[in-house]
């Protein structure tokens, strides 16, 4: 008798929580910067994700011209009228964005801030990940596998960006740590494959010998091979994103290593937590993610689609990332 | 045709001399940078350099060519870079799906060559103005091209469809050839058919060119359909040089292909350039961001430098212009 009815209750409990989670159905906005990034792609699978497994639903907003201000600012203006339960919010630009953040605190709806910090309106939490150790992290490894000597360039991204003026400054301090290796230059390239390509093809005219290429995303430190290829030449080339693109060519013995924001996690991580923070669930008020290096020994589990991955249980989320309790 | 061989706007070879001074000026532009980066910088006049610097202004002289007959006739098609992503990615979804790089270069090209008409049909038929018709255009296609891609990339091409963009010839890259083709037909276009002095007399004045029998419909649809098909080509030069199509692909192309057609001395109010002024603005450009990679100079000044020397090569040919 006390054994079913602990099964009942047990059955009962099962039963509540599916059917309670089935009927919160909230719907969480998800704003990002663009469609081109891949990135942001990535941010976007994760939230859904999340959601899904969390019995929510996501809408997403996405500029329609890549990181438009005035695009998101009015896409804010939207929401604001169609009031979901929560938003998930990648700025377009963290200074300019104060304002849109203003209006949505002023309209009673929770923001969850993720990868960018907007630099002022009140936010449940900031999920992100830090460029400055993922340039030095993607730096020291190659630098590392260089054996600390050599000549080495950087192609940085879109000039003023704040995650590549980031990226570079962490590129600059692994560097400076290896007293052996010499930075011949740091040429611009604005996150563009084809400009890459060319900007590398001249880097190597003026420099006969180039050992190591960082690359502050991996669009161009594939161009920087590209190049490098056609030239017969060779170094080991990082970049930065852990690209669909870029994993296929640390899986074909091209590109030594790829830092890894993380897109996916932060997309999961920072839904899970505006949910949470609806259902009255205790929630962190920031988490910084581990950059990883992405290299040959370690792709396999980035090497499968975004959809096929799942986001990691809630209870693991603190091994990922130093986390700052409210 | 007779007409048009009387009307002044024609451009009789007595004004020949005045135009091969004209050009010299033009040319001694780049030369000067030319002259400055040899002695500036002790590998930029390596033949691998050169080669290197032909390749890339190869790619943009593309674009830039097909567009300077547009601005030939006081046009714009804004829409050349977006033509440029969404052909590549089209392209590229049709070779990874066959396997087979003809196709793909039938695809590109007719992505291309189709958009560049429906942009002369805007111009034209709906008597759209060319700036906003081309601007429609150019957010419709990045559009199309985002949503298709849905921020992927497709990478990865055959070996043989990559000679196109990244092949030698005898020593020399093949979008160089390429280049010296198109430059060769498009200054025997615009200078020595009827064709190319129609599209003159219509950018010098639309209405006398009507009176005098040119059919200015037309004419107008064929020069975006040049210039779409253009960067159909210039498409499948990048993927073959690229090995990888992502849906922005062309976004920083077509500010800078226009500034190639301007540099080379191609009036936005039409009638007056040439395309062979186009290949050296689209040398000049090319020749800068060669001297400042091999300068090292910084990232911050790059963008001072560029308008610098952009204002300094066009001051020059306007000088040129006072004193011919």
């Amino acid at each position: 008798m006390h054994k079913i009815y602990t099964a009942i209750a047990g059955l009962t409990v099962i039963a509540l929580s599916q059917g309670g989670a089935l009927a919160e159905n909230e719907t969480i906005a998800v704003f990002t910067k663009n469609q081109t990034n891949p990135y942001f792609q990535a941010v976007r699978v994760g939230a859904d994700q999340a959601a899904k497994a969390l019995g929510a639903k996501t809408v997403q907003y996405i500029p329609t011209k890549p990181d438009s201000i005035p695009e998101q600012m009015s896409q804010i203006e939207d929401v604001i009228v169609k009031k979901p339960n929560a938003i998930v919010f990648v700025p377009v630009d963290y200074k300019a964005m104060i304002s849109g953040m203003t209006k949505m605190n002023d309209a009673g709806i929770p923001v969850t801030n993720v990868t960018d910090r907007v630099a002022g309106g009140k936010s449940v939490a900031f999920i992100g990940a830090d460029d400055y150790s993922l340039g030095l992290e993607t730096g020291r490894f190659l630098l590392k596998t260089m054996s600390g000597k050599g000549n080495v360039v950087i192609l940085e991204g879109v000039k003023g960006s704040l995650t590549s003026i980031d990226r570079v400054r962490g590129f600059n301090d692994a560097i400076k740590e290896a007293k052996e290796v010499k930075l011949l230059t740091s040429q611009p390239a604005n996150y563009q494959q084809l400009q890459a390509i060319q900007v590398m093809e001249n880097l190597l005219q003026a420099h006969p010998k180039v050992d190591g290429v960082l690359a502050a995303n991996d669009a161009m430190a594939l161009g920087a091979i590209e190049a490098l290829d056609g030239a017969n030449r060779n170094a080991m080339v990082v970049g930065i994103n852990g690209t669909k693109e870029g994993v296929d060519a640390i899986k074909a013995g091209k590109l030594l290593a790829s830092g890894d924001y993380n897109g996916f996690l932060q997309g999961c991580i920072a839904t899970a937590v505006a949910i949470r923070a609806l259902r009255n669930e205790p929630v962190p008020k920031e988490i910084i993610l581990k950059p990883s290096v992405i290299e040959k020994s370690n792709y396999q589990p980035y090497d499968v689609s975004l959809e096929t991955r799942s986001c990691p249980k809630w209870e693991d989320v603190a091994t990922l990332g130093s986390v700052t309790k409210p | 045709m007779n007409a048009i061989q009387a009307t002044s706007f024609s451009r009789p070879h007595l004004k020949l001399s005045k135009d091969v001074l004209q050009l010299l000026y033009r040319v001694a532009g780049a030369g000067l940078i030319f002259i400055g980066l040899s002695l500036a910088a002790e590998n930029f006049l390596s033949v691998n350099n050169l080669l290197n610097v032909l390749r890339q202004a190869s790619l943009l002289f593309f674009l830039s060519s097909g567009l300077t007959l547009v601005v030939l006739t006081a046009g714009l098609d804004l829409s050349v870079g977006a033509n440029v992503g969404l052909s590549a990615c089209l392209s590229a979804a049709a070779i990874k799906a066959t396997g087979s790089p003809a196709l793909g270069v039938v695809v590109g090209f007719a992505v291309g060559l189709l958009v560049g008409v429906g942009n002369g049909l805007l111009v034209t038929a709906l008597r759209i103005p060319p700036f906003i018709a081309t601007y429609g255009v150019l957010w419709i296609l990045s559009g199309l091209a985002y949503f298709y891609m849905g921020g992927d990339t497709i990478h990865g091409f055959p070996p043989g469809f990559r000679q196109i963009g990244s092949g030698y010839l005898l020593g020399i890259p093949i979008p160089v050839y390429l280049m010296v083709f198109f430059l060769a037909v498009g200054v025997l276009f615009a200078q020595r058919t009827t064709y190319g002095q129609q599209i003159y007399a219509i950018g010098a004045n639309p209405v006398a060119a009507s009176l005098s029998g040119i059919p200015v419909q037309p004419r107008l649809i064929l020069v975006y359909a040049v210039s779409g098909a253009m960067a159909g080509l210039a498409s499948l030069i990048f993927l073959a040089r690229a090995n990888s199509a992502s849906a922005d692909l062309g976004e920083f192309l077509t500010l800078q292909a226009i500034a190639a057609v301007l540099i080379g001395g191609t009036s936005l109010f039409g009638g007056v350039g040439t395309v062979f002024g186009t290949f050296v603005g689209a040398l000049i450009l090319t020749l800068v961001l060669n001297g400042m990679n091999l300068l090292s100079v910084p990232a911050n000044w790059q963008p001072l430098v560029t308008g610098v020397i952009v204002l300094l090569a066009v001051w020059l040919d306007t000088q040129s212009r006072k004193l011919t």
